[in-house]
């Protein structure tokens, strides 16, 4: 019998890996990912494993591309949204992100900015990016969306003068700082190591 | 690291996947080719793989192979790509050579 879990992990992508491998060793995986709520089967303990990946900065046709290279590969995958909305033919913005990925809507690539990869559990970490130079990439392209979230706020903090806007500009510094001490780390290793 | 297109030295991973792609292959093949070969020494991530085989398909060093509709997308090496590694083959030749003349004799 499948079991429901209602979750809400944001853009805490290592926690939420972390929690369905934690799942996956009670002996439960993932047959879907909704808004809040994951639904799982029963499996053999410790039987698959999890990575999360932000991909909200691809196109749609990138994105869906990407995910059928995973599936050649013997993956699953689960699309999931890294935010909350609830909303019918919406249009959002995303100057960050690669062509053809910065209009997104319902159809394309809105809440569906993370995939969720589940890979049958051979004893090695579980890894999608490998080398130096890739993982610079993958956390510089996820540091785009807080660069421009701090700039907005900063711009409409100046211009509305209100307090509202700080608050996005500290969580957007946040998630900026937490990305820069991450890419100085890999930065530095990578200068005498590709992986 | 990346490929030095100018000096002509490749990375690892991309000489690899040149190699792995003289027969052709779908990405899980590349893998496992490139773990079989390096005795599990590099082990390339399915993202990290994704990447360098665009980047690869951009430069023109390798296209798509067979059927376009096929389940599993299969990839091989183009002449401009046959071309490269040669040419990396021929670098890494010079360089042992030189480091033979100069450690080889050493012990």
């Amino acid at each position: 019998m499948n079991k429901k879990c209602g979750r809400y992990f944001g853009g805490l992508l290592s926690s939420q890996a972390r929690w369905l491998d934690k799942m996956s060793d009670r002996g439960w995986r993932l047959v879907r990912a909704e808004r809040l709520i994951y639904e799982f089967e029963p499996c053999r303990p410790g039987q698959v494993r999890y990575c999360v990946e932000y991909i909200g900065n691809r196109s749609h046709a990138d994105a869906e591309e990407y995910r059928c290279f995973l599936e050649d590969l013997g993956y699953r995958t689960f699309y999931k949204n890294v935010n909350l909305n609830w909303n019918i033919g919406k249009v959002v913005a995303r100057p960050w992100a690669d062509r053809g990925g910065r209009l997104a809507t319902d159809a394309t690539t809105l809440n569906r900015e993370l995939l969720i990869v589940e890979k049958e559990n051979d004893g090695k970490q579980f890894q999608l990016h490998t080398t130096f130079e890739d993982k610079i990439r993958y956390y510089k392209a996820m540091r785009r969306p807080g660069l421009f979230l701090l700039a907005m706020s900063v711009a409409l903090g100046a211009v509305l003068r209100t307090w509202v806007a700080g608050i996005f500009a500290v969580l957007a510094l946040i998630q900026i700082v937490a990305c820069q001490i991450e890419l100085a780390r890999l930065e530095k290793q990578g200068e005498l190591q590709e992986w | 690291m990346r490929d030095n297109a100018k000096g002509g030295a490749l990375t690892e991973v991309t000489f690899y996947i040149l190699l792995a792609l003289h027969t052709p292959r779908h990405g899980y093949g590349v893998m496992r080719f490139i773990e079989e070969k390096t005795v599990g020494r590099l082990s390339l991530g399915a993202g990290t793989l994704y990447g360098a085989l665009n980047a690869l398909l951009d430069k023109g060093w390798i296209e798509p192979w067979g059927e376009e509709g096929g389940r599993k997308r299969e990839y091989t090496v183009t002449p401009l790509g046959r071309e490269v590694a040669k040419r990396e083959l021929d670098r890494l030749e010079r360089l042992i050579e030189v480091a033979q003349d100069i450690i080889g004799g050493a012990g």
